[in-house]
């Protein structure tokens, strides 16, 4: 498909201003909104589940609760890293097509909480017709570094986001 | 003028006339008098105030003939006075109240979607009373408590569904309750005309109750149903002579007209107030089934009021989820710290102790979170009681409910679950298994036949019986149809299980005929496929002319499930107990390779099918060797193979959790459990595992017929 998949980014930039987790992946910098984050944890042995997707690490058990984790470094199309101690997984809860639903991302480590105003949120910029941009919210720049807004709710519900690797590369 | 007031005022008036209460009688007369009602009715009301204050003043004695006779046919009088001019304006807005209930409906539903929902709760309830209950009263037609209970289960729903403005189940129930009230009083005696009458409104109301549910989720189940020809029937028992046949003659000729397709009922349609089903040629041994039949009933009966009578509150099940949830945190929470080296391996009696205190109160904590899911099964076994009533109408059959265990609790999903299984093996009791009145007789057995539904504990499981003394199956007839339709080789020899087991098989009838209540073959396959989507086991007993059993055994929860713990390299699974049959450590020789088949393992001189689990769930195990690794023999669906694993961990109970929304259809995974050390273990789905392999050698097999 040559024709760019260009949906508008969600919400205004009003909507968009508030609380974001900022983690990394690499070198890259994101943010999703504090909002949609129920707990930071330590990296912890995941129960690997059979015939589903790389990016799908296992479960874990959260208090009693089996909740799927997802590698956002496999999932982006990344390269895969050995996890270290400062390897997190954020729960975060996500909406999908039945409900909502707790979702654990792992990241390589989260940094801070950031203060986001509308001004601070820029939209996300056009790629080119190769890349599709749904699942961020927007790029934010703080202290003269580009963070991506991340859509969790679209990233942790769609499959194809392999695309978004094209950008970070 | 009020008239649910005016009744209201009537009904004390007759209650006190009849305890006695003589001063109440007069005041509560005189109140009457004050109500501006028609003037005929006034004028008798103040005739009657008269006698009572006479008795009460010791003018007049209520022992006197005369004057109790004034009271009552006064009473009586004053009723018909008072329910016609309503039941006449009502019978010409019924029509229009249909149009206009729909506006009102959702009015009321916008206004207080909460308030509705517990409407619904509350109505079903009060109709499940109402069924039961009229069920009991189609053989003891004047039993007072009964009649009692259906009349205020009635009121009830009259008066929510007047709050909630739901015109249609209102007038309904509103003139249902004068029929009632008038059978409590005596002068109405519940015939099975009027019992028909009766349940068909309350399935009114409970298709009315699915439509206003439908509708507060969202969804629209069409048109406000009529009930106008429905209320014209009613009303036509009250507003007649009720206790001469004309009445009966009127419902029933109004039921022709609207054509109702019920076959002419085998025993004499009650002319007469007699209300038992007359049993032409009863003989002695008829007469004691029938009376222990009914003491039977009248013990369950005294046995569901002690279940129904112990205080409850509605439970959310999500918070119930979360209390179970964290009820299995703190059993794993408390193993961890009773097992930690440091505290296991104390000497300070102290703490000992107050270790196992712990553990006491952490088990008996576990207990009771798991038991509130589970409910009682009277519920699912009254529901057979009406199917069966309706079910041996329609097939011009006699038979009777016996329940045995109401009491007994099962996992309230699985009650849910188990409620299509059990309505159809009860039909096809009634329908195949029981005998026409005739036909009985002739062999000698009690024209009504018998059906019984039994429930029971036994050690870990529950046992559900379904026993009818019908004619029981036909073995060589079974075994001639399975052999036409080649579902048995001509020289196989099968024992009588076996051959039972054949009417599971789709599309298996032996029916002569297709009856519109069963003998299409459809559905027995569905019920064992649903009893063992339940984890349960169905098997059949039969005995030609005595009858047949179906045996259930089902988990009592589908929360738990006993697995067995399996170590595959590095992960850890859990293969439910339940599909395993043995495990073993291979011999060099037992396995071999069989060309387009793939590997079979021989045990005890049968070839079955050698799954290696790592390959199937992807997994490097810890060596690949089948010699030094642990076989595992399954059955899934009466298909026996074996699971090569690495290693066998423990026997652990497990609770069956889900994976979540995005991995819960994942292929081979029936869910998860959370294991002893806190982490999660996969549960394997046996089947879809078979499956996948199997469907894989095939497209092997195939690959090779083209190369």
């Amino acid at each position: 498909m040559s024709t760019a998949v260009l949906d508008a980014p969600t919400g205004t930039k009003e909507e968009r201003s508030g609380k974001y987790l900022a983690f990394h992946l690499g070198p890259e910098e994101f943010g999703i909104q504090v909002l949609k984050v129920r707990e930071i944890m330590g990296i912890q042995e995941i129960t690997a589940v059979p015939h589903t997707p790389r990016y799908t690490k296992g479960v874990i058990n959260l208090r009693g609760k089996v909740i799927p984790v997802v590698d956002l470094r496999l999932k982006f199309g990344m390269e895969e890293a050995a996890y270290t101690q400062r390897t997190c997984i954020i729960v975060t809860e996500v909406e999908g097509e039945s409900g909502s639903m707790m979702i654990g991302a792992v990241v390589d480590g989260v940094s801070e909480v950031l203060n986001l105003s509308a001004a601070d949120i820029e939209d996300t910029p056009d790629f080119g017709g190769e890349v599709a941009t749904t699942g961020l919210l927007g790029m934010a720049k703080v202290k003269g570094k580009v963070k991506i807004l991340l859509d969790i709710d679209h990233v942790m519900t769609h499959q194809d986001l392999n695309e978004l690797g094209k950008i970070l590369s | 003028m009020n008239s649910s007031e005016v009744e209201g005022l009537l009904e004390r008036v007759a209650t006190q006339f009849m305890l006695g209460e003589d001063a109440e009688t007069v005041s509560t007369l005189a109140l009457l008098s004050q109500i501006a009602i028609p003037a005929e009715a006034s004028e008798l009301v103040r005739e009657l105030h008269l006698v009572a204050s006479k008795n009460m003043t010791g003018e007049e004695a209520w022992s006197d003939e005369a004057s109790r006779q004034r009271m009552e046919t006064g009473l009586d009088r004053l009723r018909q006075i008072l329910s016609q001019p309503i039941a006449a304006s009502e019978a010409v807005a019924a029509p229009a109240l249909a149009v206009r209930a729909q506006p009102a409906v959702s009015s009321a539903l916008n206004q207080d979607p909460e308030l509705v929902g517990d409407f619904i709760l509350e109505a079903r309830e009060h109709l499940q009373t109402v069924e039961s209950g009229l069920l009991i009263l189609e053989k003891e037609p004047s039993n007072p408590d009964t009649l009692n209970a259906v009349f205020r289960s009635f009121h009830t729903i009259k008066g929510l569904a007047g709050f909630l403005e739901f015109a249609n189940i209102q007038a309904l129930a509103h003139e249902v309750e004068t029929i009632l009230d008038l059978a409590r009083t005596g002068e109405l005696v519940m015939t099975p005309n009027l019992i028909d009458l009766t349940l068909e409104s309350s399935d009114y109301v409970g298709k009315e109750i699915l439509r206003i549910e439908a509708q507060l989720y969202g969804r629209d189940l069409g048109e406000v149903l009529d009930p106008s020809a429905l209320l014209l029937r009613v009303k036509a028992v009250i507003g007649g002579d009720h206790s001469s046949p004309g009445a009966v003659a009127i419902v029933e000729a109004v039921a022709a007209v609207e054509a109702r397709a019920v076959i002419e009922a085998p025993w004499p349609v009650a002319e007469t107030p007699v209300p038992k089903y007359a049993e032409p040629a009863s003989t002695p041994v008829a007469e004691a089934t029938a009376e222990r039949v009914e003491e039977t009933s009248k013990d369950t009966k005294t046995k569901k009021t002690v279940v129904t009578d112990t205080p409850a509150i509605r439970v959310d099940t999500a918070k119930l989820d979360y209390l179970l949830d964290m009820v299995g945190e703190m059993v794993i929470a408390e193993s961890m710290v009773r097992l930690d080296p440091e505290l296991s391996g104390t000497k300070n009696t102290r703490l000992q102790r107050n270790l196992n205190q712990l553990r006491r109160v952490t088990e008996e904590v576990q207990k009771v979170a798991m038991a509130t899911r589970l409910i009682p099964v009277g519920a699912l076994f009254q529901r057979v009681n009406r199917l069966v009533r309706d079910t041996s109408r329609k097939a011009g059959k006699l038979a009777e409910v016996e329940l045995v265990g109401e009491d007994t609790q099962l996992d309230k999903t699985i009650i849910e679950e188990l409620t299509d299984p059990i309505m159809h093996m009860v039909r096809n009791s009634i329908d195949h298994g029981i005998e026409t009145p005739a036909d009985r007789a002739l062999c000698g057995k009690p024209q009504t036949g018998k059906v019984q539904l039994k429930a029971y504990r036994q050690a870990d499981h529950i046992q559900i019986e379904i026993v009818d003394d019908g004619r029981g199956l036909n073995k060589d007839r079974i075994l001639a149809k399975a052999r036409e339709r080649g579902l048995v080789g001509e020289a196989v020899y099968l024992a009588d299980s076996d051959i039972f087991q054949l009417i599971f098989e789709p599309g298996f009838s032996t029916a002569e005929k297709v009856t519109d209540i069963s003998g299409r073959g459809v559905g027995m396959d569905v019920v064992k496929k649903q009893i063992q989507k339940l984890r349960g086991k169905i098997e059949i007993q039969s005995t030609p002319g005595l009858g047949t059993t179906f045996f259930l055994k089902l988990p009592l929860t589908l929360a738990i499930v006993e697995g067995l713990v399996v170590g595959v390299g590095k992960e850890r699974y859990i293969l439910p107990i339940f599909s395993v049959h043995e495990m073993f450590r291979p011999t060099v020789g037992q396995v071999s390779t069989v060309q387009g088949r793939g590997e079979m393992v021989m045990v005890r001189n049968q070839l079955m099918p050698l799954i290696r689990l790592y390959r199937s769930l992807g997994v490097k195990p810890k060596n690949e060797d089948v010699t030094q690794s642990l076989l595992i023999v399954a059955e899934t669906e009466g298909r026996r193979f074996v699971l090569m694993v690495d290693e066998f961990i423990c026997k652990q109970e497990v609770v069956i959790k889900s994976l979540g929304a995005s991995l819960k259809n994942t292929q081979g995974v029936a869910g998860g459990a959370i294991l002893g050390d806190g982490r999660v273990g996969l549960i394997l789905d046996l089947e879809a595992i078979y499956v996948e392999r199997r469907s894989k050698a095939e497209i092997l097999k195939e690959s090779l017929i083209e190369a």
